[in-house]
């Protein structure tokens, strides 16, 4: 990849932008919605926040030693499970460690794979690579995680009848249960293969978009965003897989009997 | 019903010893759910549990196939503490029943073939022995067989459920509730078969139900159940016109009061 074709945007050039956000503010005065000020502090927050952001990628960038770069993915990480903490009501017993070790061996073998087999750059902690491709899939199986404890949860709850059926006719907790991991799993995969079916009809992926702006030709741009779905939906299916695997054995005990409910 | 000399001769089959049953609520608290509960099933016939609602008839039930486990006591099986079996195993020689049938996706024959699917042995085919016996145990049309089970009536539901519960030929069976969710003409002719399937397949049948009128006629034994306490058991015949406890006999002066409660 090169820089030339980059333009740099001064922070004049960012003033003339944050206009457009001052337009925005506006007309949401104007039609007094309310949201305005919110709006404004929204986009403040932003700004900083981005700005600290690449000054940190920056430092990161010039140092370039795999420590601070790997703080950085276990940092992401750590911020995305206290995001689904707080985003799922209704937890699985023993969900953090169960959601810790699903995403941290899911995201971690498929970046290790992607970034060695399929983009085989060197050295491995290479910042400018590692740190958005593994966001990118860190990001996504958080989304995937998600959804199939959640869905896993709501399952159970409303299969108790037919899981204690099963178990009264000589079920494993397992053969008991397969419905609901099955529901859960297909749950947690619905959004990525619908992301990749509109793929480049319904929207232009922004790492592609990223590419092409910063002056990578289309063709390698297009190649790069194939790459990277199929590292997520690998991600995606391996981290739901290994919630589940060890998900629903939190709603059993050893002698095959569900639990009562938790929460 | 049988003269006393034969329920005397008749092998224990479920015995449970001081059971107690302690559960721990949300908020910590610890709520006693049965107490001290001592009784025998014999084989060849039908124990009722009775009482009314949230005196602990199903929870009580429910530990005999390992669905929970007491926090006090213990049950045997033919002599054998519970604990000491494996919870599969068990489950093949207890059978239960839940009250609301609960029908598996596809036909009345996937239903029946259910157990053997669970446990990894030869599905039985709709001409078999098995399939055959069960059917006509429960009193339902071979011709039903190839049904979709969703469709069925509830009344016929309930029915493929008792099958598919004696199918894998348990020793005892337990029913929780098994006619509480069919209107009275449905539930009063499962209820008879209840008895002859005890009879016919030397099973130790354990009932819980709240309908008194129902447990009169088929059970052979009577407990009743309230406050998660045994007040009263003996033969149907002595109890019900001979109560002596006062709990029993107030559950006696108003059944059809309580039972609008069961039904609601």
């Amino acid at each position: 990849m090169h820089n030339q074709g980059v333009i740099n945007l001064t922070l004049v050039n960012l003033a003339l932008a944050y206009g457009l956000v001052l337009l925005a503010t506006g007309l949401a005065y104007l039609l007094r919605v309310g949201e305005a000020r919110q709006m404004l502090w929204a986009s403040v927050r932003m700004g900083l926040q981005l700005l600290a952001v690449g000054y940190l990628l920056d430092t990161v960038f010039t140092i370039n030693t795999p420590l601070p770069v790997v703080m950085i993915l276990i940092v992401m990480a750590g911020f995305s499970l206290q995001v689904m903490g707080s985003r799922i009501r209704y937890k699985m017993p023993g969900f953090y460690r169960i959601m810790g070790s699903s995403i941290f061996i899911g995201c971690g073998a498929v970046t290790f794979l992607f970034c060695s087999l399929v983009v085989g750059y060197a050295p491995w902690y290479e910042p400018r690579y590692l740190i958005p491709l593994a966001g990118m899939i860190i990001g996504n199986s958080m989304n995937g995680a998600s959804l199939a404890a959640e869905r896993l949860a709501a399952e159970i709850r409303e299969r108790r009848e037919e899981i204690e059926t099963a178990i009264c006719l000589g079920a494993t907790a397992r053969q008991s249960s397969e419905t609901a991991v099955r529901n859960a799993f297909r749950a947690a995969l619905i959004p990525t293969i619908n992301t990749m079916a509109a793929m480049g009809i319904v929207a232009l992926p922004g790492m592609m978009t990223g590419q092409i702006l910063s002056g990578t030709a289309p063709a390698v741009a297009v190649r790069y965003q194939i790459a990277i779905m199929c590292a997520i939906t690998g991600a995606v299916a391996i981290t739901a897989y290994l919630i589940l695997l060890q998900g629903y054995r939190n709603y059993f005990t050893a002698a095959h009997q569900l639990r009562e409910r938790q929460n | 019903m049988m003269d006393k000399k034969t329920i005397v001769d008749n092998p224990i089959m479920v015995s449970a010893e001081h059971v107690g049953l302690v559960r721990h609520d949300r908020k910590g608290e610890v709520a006693t759910i049965l107490a001290d509960i001592s009784f025998s099933a014999r084989r060849g016939e039908v124990t009722a549990i009775v009482g009314p609602s949230g005196g602990g008839k199903s929870s009580l039930i429910r530990l005999i196939n390992r669905l929970d486990d007491p926090t006090s006591g213990k049950i045997l099986l033919d002599k054998e503490d519970i604990m000491h079996l494996d919870p599969l195993a068990l489950r093949q020689r207890v059978a239960m029943v839940l009250q609301k049938p609960f029908m598996f996706e596809g036909t009345v024959l996937s239903n029946l073939q259910r157990p053997f699917l669970f446990r990894k042995e030869p599905l039985p085919t709709a001409g078999s022995a098995a399939v055959h016996q069960v059917m006509e145990l429960v009193r339902l049309s071979h011709d039903l067989l190839e049904r979709d089970a969703r469709t069925l009536s509830l009344g016929e539901q309930q029915r493929v459920n008792l099958a598919r519960a004696l199918i894998t030929e348990p020793h005892v069976l337990l029913l929780d509730e098994p006619t509480s969710a069919l209107d009275r003409p449905t539930g009063d002719q499962l209820a008879a078969t209840f008895h002859d399937i005890c009879t016919l397949q030397r099973l130790s049948v354990i009932l819980v139900t709240h309908d008194l009128r129902m447990a009169g006629k088929i059970a052979d034994y009577l407990i009743y159940l309230e406050g998660g306490r045994i007040r009263e058991a003996g033969r149907p015949d002595d109890l019900l016109t001979n109560p002596t406890s006062l709990e029993l006999r107030r559950f006696l002066a108003e059944p059809e009061d309580r039972e609008g409660e069961y039904h609601a």
